[in-house]
């Protein structure tokens, strides 16, 4: 009886998780409301200078190992948070791409299905950088986990530019004052 | 009312089966089969394996051997088809993203084994009935296969859900009516085969089932054959703010 009783339990939260899952997509698919406004900033070269070895070496050299523990930790965690907010960008982006997937332009179409693609591979790299980067917590060892995530972030700018060129192309998108 | 051979269990047996070969029939005409061939080989070989099997149940002819034989065949049958099924949906979903294809094929076969094992698992240690071994192993089959199967469609549903990525209408149908189903089945098969219950409180988990299994076959109705709402192809505006900060990194890229 004791495993009939598991066996149903297991299968309740099965089915609990499933119709959440399933409600919250009707939810969304009714609201209709533009996803684009749930993108956060990121500093970008904040991220870069927490990404860089030659900046935790340099900590390494010139404080007590004590201190360079708690300092790394410290950055460790910052990483973290940047890491999460791209990830959550780039499930942002996958919903934008998404959207535009099943447009009548070959173009648009094509650049929405590129967005699309490296926005699941940040998320991907997200969430294995989040583990390698909470390993490194509970150990120390060199870590370069969120290295990968900022590539990926910026290859994601390209996409995103082209993809909202194609599908407005008076937009004003302000590639620099240079140009 | 709630008993073996009433009306009820007479209408909740034929009818979804019966439904569900109109579904086949619908699918093939309008030609959505192409892009699902495993779920119409499900929805008609699993309709045909369940009338045989009804037949035979009120067919004076069919001794309680043989009805036990094709309800082995039927399940070994429509098992099989629910896995192909199932590789189908993540097929269908995932191939077109080559930055998670590979990963979603590694996960499933990992998951998938893993199900197998502890199903084994849970067979191994199942208590003893006192039942004939081929209603008995038939039973714990039933939950064997369930257990794979709602444990294969939940990952399914999480694994998509944290890519944010958006189900087409009919995969997520069928995906959904099986989970339910397998869900349901699961947890009724596991009382059935482990719960020691005398045959009167049996046969409410039977209707049970089949009442599941015909709420299941509507949902497949209205996913596949009733068009959903036109998503509408509005511009997508991307915040300025992030439009600067890329920027940003592109000029930076170019000029290095």
């Amino acid at each position: 009886m004791t495993l009939a009783i598991v066996l149903v339990i297991v299968a309740a939260v099965s089915l609990a998780v499933i119709l959440r899952l399933a409600v919250s997509r009707s939810l969304q698919v009714s609201a209709g409301t533009s996803p684009a406004g749930q993108i956060q900033p990121l500093d970008i070269a904040a991220f870069r200078n927490l990404t860089n070895p030659s900046e935790d070496q340099y900590l390494r050299r010139r404080l007590p190992s004590a201190e360079f523990r708690r300092v790394r930790r410290e950055r460790l965690r910052a990483m973290s948070s940047y890491v999460q907010v791209a990830g959550k960008n780039a499930a942002v982006l996958v919903k934008i791409g998404q959207t535009a997937l099943a447009s009548d332009n070959a173009n648009t179409s094509e650049a929405a299905h590129q967005l699309v693609d490296q926005a699941l591979l940040l998320r991907r790299n997200c969430a294995f950088a989040l583990i390698r980067i909470h390993m490194a917590l509970a150990w120390p060892f060199p870590n370069e986990a969120a290295a990968p995530i900022l590539r990926g972030y910026e290859q994601l700018n390209g996409c995103t530019l082209l993809l909202t060129r194609l599908q407005n192309p008076a937009a004003p998108v302000h590639i620099s004052a240079n140009w | 009312m709630l008993q073996p051979h009433s009306l009820i269990w007479h209408y909740l047996w034929v009818a979804p089966n019966v439904l569900l070969l109109t579904l086949g029939f619908l699918l093939f005409r309008r030609r959505i089969y192409k892009r699902y061939p495993a779920f119409l080989t499900f929805v008609i070989l699993g309709a045909i394996a369940q009338l045989t099997i009804y037949i035979a149940d009120v067919s004076p002819a069919i001794d309680p051997k043989t009805w036990w034989y094709l309800f082995w065949a039927g399940l070994l049958v429509e098992g099989t088809i629910k896995f192909f099924l199932i590789g189908e949906i993540f097929e269908v979903t995932f191939q077109d993203y080559h930055s998670i294809a590979r990963l979603s094929r590694i996960l499933i076969r990992s998951v998938g084994v893993g199900l197998v094992l502890a199903s084994a698992v849970l067979a191994g240690i199942a208590p003893q009935d006192g039942r004939f071994g081929i209603v008995s192993g038939a039973h714990l089959l039933e939950e064997a296969i369930y257990l794979v199967e709602s444990g294969l469609l939940v990952f399914f549903f999480l694994f998509s859900a944290h890519f944010k990525l958006a189900l087409s209408r009919p995969i997520y149908g069928i995906a959904l009516g099986l989970a339910v189903s397998a869900c349901v089945h699961l947890a009724t098969w596991a009382i059935l085969t482990n719960g020691g219950l005398p045959n009167s409180q049996r046969t409410i988990l039977d209707l049970l089932n089949m009442a599941t299994y015909h709420v299941c076959v509507l949902i497949w109705f209205y996913y596949l054959l009733v068009p959903g709402r036109v998503a509408t192809k509005s511009i997508v505006s991307v915040p300025e703010h992030s439009l600067e900060v890329w920027n940003q990194e592109l000029e930076r890229l170019l000029h290095q």
